[in-house]
């Protein structure tokens, strides 16, 4: 019995299949991919993959030359659209390309405006794609971006890229990934959007939100009025709004918290009313001189509280003229509606009344008067 | 010692009344039963995960009755009993048709699992290769008999419990507005939800194999009911969880929305969270196959005495590897799968009522004759 275990034990090592691995150090690793559209159904793909060069290290392996020295920095070419781009480039990369840990995906906005109906299909389809990739529109050339020299930091494109918007999520611009991005495109009476960025001279800079209609690009939400839009999105905690009280004389509230509240009334009638109820509680960091003190902030919250609202309903305002809802203000409707019609929803959501009620205390003044 | 009866050192303490029929009902369906049934009540499939449950607690009341009732004739499991009530011949073919489903419970898993595996990870996997490895583990442990089976049982529910935690992961990402508005749905669309949650609460139901190797019985009879109210909870939160995960539209698209979920989860130094727990995931299949490999030579034992239960298992594991490589892709894996639902529920639906009445019938009439 022992030994016929162990014949079948034996046996068990002619099994093992010859499954391709992934070392880490036989890999070309995709951190970023970009996407320019340039006409015809065809777009021209760049790839960058990190680049582990060390400095020069006597007496370390292989003589002084990591085994890693030799890696490309990033590939392009053309191919049509909806096509992986790591297929593509395979033929130009000395070791299997992977995208398992692709950080950043960039489309530039002819192709967010020709419709990206393909990628994000592709996207939602690949199972090595990881789903909390940050994705952005480029105002320009992804290629030039993703294969500039530069730039002030020394940090792989890829992760700059990431860093930034990341850092950015949190702050005044609306949480966005290929999560959020597919949530919206894949969901009923919902668009999707993605942050806009751009490189300046030598830099990266977010220059606002693009919004979406179903796969296409409709219009850009300036950067500064990416708070109130991620007001009316979700609730956060680290915005800065700039508050131009008259010409010319700002105060610069930080809020510490905002909270969002929607009601809804008479979801299925021709012209539904959608109540949104925004608390503020900020802090004053900067303010022009003079114009605020602990005993006067009541007088800057009541202008703060109209300005916002009337940028606010301007906002849905534009829209519902474009006929996008990046706010989520349909799948709201329906949440607070039995047997919601949704046939005629696009319709009825141009029609929609928005009111916007926004509540501000200003809790702090600074430590001077 | 009454014959019949198993020897004490063969048997399973009353808490394997819990253990067993719960980790039996947490399977593969586990990963992909949201987008089924949200398709007909999308925010309101919760309530079917809830009446599914309930339901399935009513049919084990009556696989617990039938059980007891049968104790008084000798052993009580489910080859005896037919065998008592049809005769040698009619009840050897249902013990055959019973033992086929499973066998389908177990061929289904291992091949539904392996079809992620290649979706998932390995797109190169070879389905005899894998098959043949897992079978030996499988082998491996039926051999040490009912307690080795119960134990890793055991084991995969303790194993299992990370991956339940791992849903507050969905709750900073959560859209609660989509559960509203609650109960939207009329009953008869809930209803048809309810009976696509056959699939993922099947497996209680082989209780009724090894009912007669529990220790004390009337001790179990609680544990058994508080099984399945665990696996109903379970299947209510991963159903809450991927409702407020997952937009209606994108869910109608997604094939494992638990897999999905796992792959939206992400700790610095760990990506692919996902990965890991597919992998991981071998343990909720374990005890389900090498329970259904048991069950099967047990059959072969109990139907031809002749055959030793360890020669019948090589058999049964034969049978196991060749049925996963004759299925070839995803479609032939959902065929299989939705086959074994619906002989399923006819199984436990109605032929176990059946059985229930049939026993109680034979015992007025067979009573009165005596």
């Amino acid at each position: 019995m022992k030994l016929k275990t162990l014949v079948i034990l034996l046996l068990l090592a002619l099994l093992s299949s010859c499954m391709p691995t992934n070392i880490i150090d036989d890999i070309l690793m995709v951190e970023a991919e970009g996407f320019d559209y340039i006409g015809h159904n065809q777009i021209l793909g760049t790839a960058t993959m990190p680049n582990y060069v060390q400095s020069g290290n006597p007496g370390g392996q292989g003589g002084g030359l990591p085994s890693t020295a030799s890696m490309m920095r990033y590939v392009s070419g053309i191919t049509y659209d909806g096509k992986s781009l790591v297929d593509k480039f395979q033929p130009e990369g000395q070791r299997p390309l992977k995208i398992g840990k692709v950080r950043v995906m960039l489309f530039d906005k002819k192709l967010a405006k020709h419709g990206m109906r393909d990628q994000i299909d592709f996207r939602n389809r690949d199972p090595d794609t990881p789903r909390d990739l940050t994705i952005a529109i480029v105002e320009g050339s992804t290629n030039k971006l993703l294969t500039a020299q530069d730039y002030q930091t020394q940090i792989p494109i890829s992760r700059y890229v990431q860093d930034m918007i990341q850092q950015n999520n949190e702050q005044n611009y609306p949480t966005s990934n290929l999560s959020q991005f597919i949530y919206s495109y894949y969901g009923n009476y919902m668009d999707p959007f993605m942050p806009l960025i751009k490189k300046i001279g030598n830099h990266l800079e977010m220059t606002g939100i693009a919004i979406f209609k179903k796969d296409k690009y409709v219009m850009k939400v300036p950067n500064k009025d990416t708070f109130i839009f991620k007001m009316l999105f979700e609730k956060f905690n680290q915005g800065v709004y700039d508050f131009e009280f008259a010409p010319k004389k700002h105060i610069a509230i930080r809020n510490v918290h905002t909270t969002i509240n929607y009601k809804v009334k008479d979801g299925n009638s021709s012209a539904p009313d959608i109540y949104a109820y925004v608390k503020i509680n900020g802090q004053v960091r900067q303010a022009y001189v003079g114009s605020i003190s602990k005993s006067r902030a009541y007088r800057v919250e009541k202008p703060l509280e109209k300005q916002m609202e009337q940028k606010a309903s301007k906002l849905v305002r534009t829209f519902q003229k474009k006929g996008t809802d990046p706010l989520r203000l349909g799948d709201t409707v329906r949440s607070f509606t039995y047997n919601f019609d949704g046939k005629s929803w696009p319709e009825r959501y141009q029609n929609a009344h928005f009111h916007c009620q926004v509540t501000v205390n200003i809790s702090q003044t600074g430590i001077s008067q | 010692m009454k014959p019949g009866q198993i020897s004490e050192t063969q048997q399973l303490g009353p808490m394997s009344g819990f253990i067993i029929p719960h980790t039996m009902q947490i399977s593969i369906g586990i990963l992909s039963f949201q987008q089924l049934l949200s398709k007909d009540s999308g925010q309101d499939a919760w309530l079917a995960c809830l009446i599914g449950g309930l339901f399935s607690l009513a049919i084990m009341w009556m696989i617990l009755r039938l059980l007891k009732n049968e104790q008084k004739f000798g052993r009580a499991d489910f080859f005896s009993i037919h065998q008592r009530l049809f005769g040698k011949w009619l009840g050897g073919l249902l013990n055959f048709f019973v033992t086929a489903h499973v066998v389908l419970f177990g061929v289904v898993f291992l091949r539904s699992y392996i079809e992620i595996l290649q979706v998932w990870i390995f797109p190169q996997l070879s389905v005899f290769t894998f098959t043949i490895l897992f079978c030996l583990i499988i082998w491996y442990i039926v051999l040490g008999g009912i307690r080795i089976v119960g134990g890793i049982c055991m084991l995969s529910f303790i194993y299992m419990i990370p991956l339940y935690m791992s849903t507050v992961f969905a709750v900073p990402e959560a859209y609660f507005s989509n559960l509203l508005p609650m109960f939207e749905h009329s009953p008869a669309s809930i209803l048809i939800s309810a009976f696509h949650t056959t699939h993922i609460y099947l497996g209680f139901e082989l209780m009724l194999y090894f009912y007669p190797f529990i220790k004390r019985p009337q001790l179990a009879k609680k544990w058994c009911y508080f099984g399945i109210l665990t696996s109903m909870y379970i299947y209510i939160i991963l159903m809450l969880m991927a409702t407020v995960f997952f937009s209606r539209g994108e869910m109608r698209l997604t094939i494992w929305p638990t897999v999905t979920f796992w792959k939206s989860v992400s700790f610095p130094l760990l990506e692919h969270v996902d990965m890991v727990i597919i992998i991981y995931y071998m343990w909720a299949l374990l005890p389900s196959v090498s329970m259904s490999a048991w069950v099967a030579s047990r059959f072969v034992k109990h139907t031809f005495p002749v055959i030793k239960q360890k020669y019948a298992l090589v058999g049964v594991l034969l049978i196991f590897v060749i049925i996963s490589v004759l299925i070839k892709n995803g479609e032939q894996v959902k065929i299989a799968n939705d086959l074994y639902g619906n002989i399923g529920f006819f199984i436990v639906y109605a032929y176990v009522p059946f059985l229930l009445f049939y026993q109680w019938l034979m015992k007025k009439v067979r009573g009165k004759a005596a």
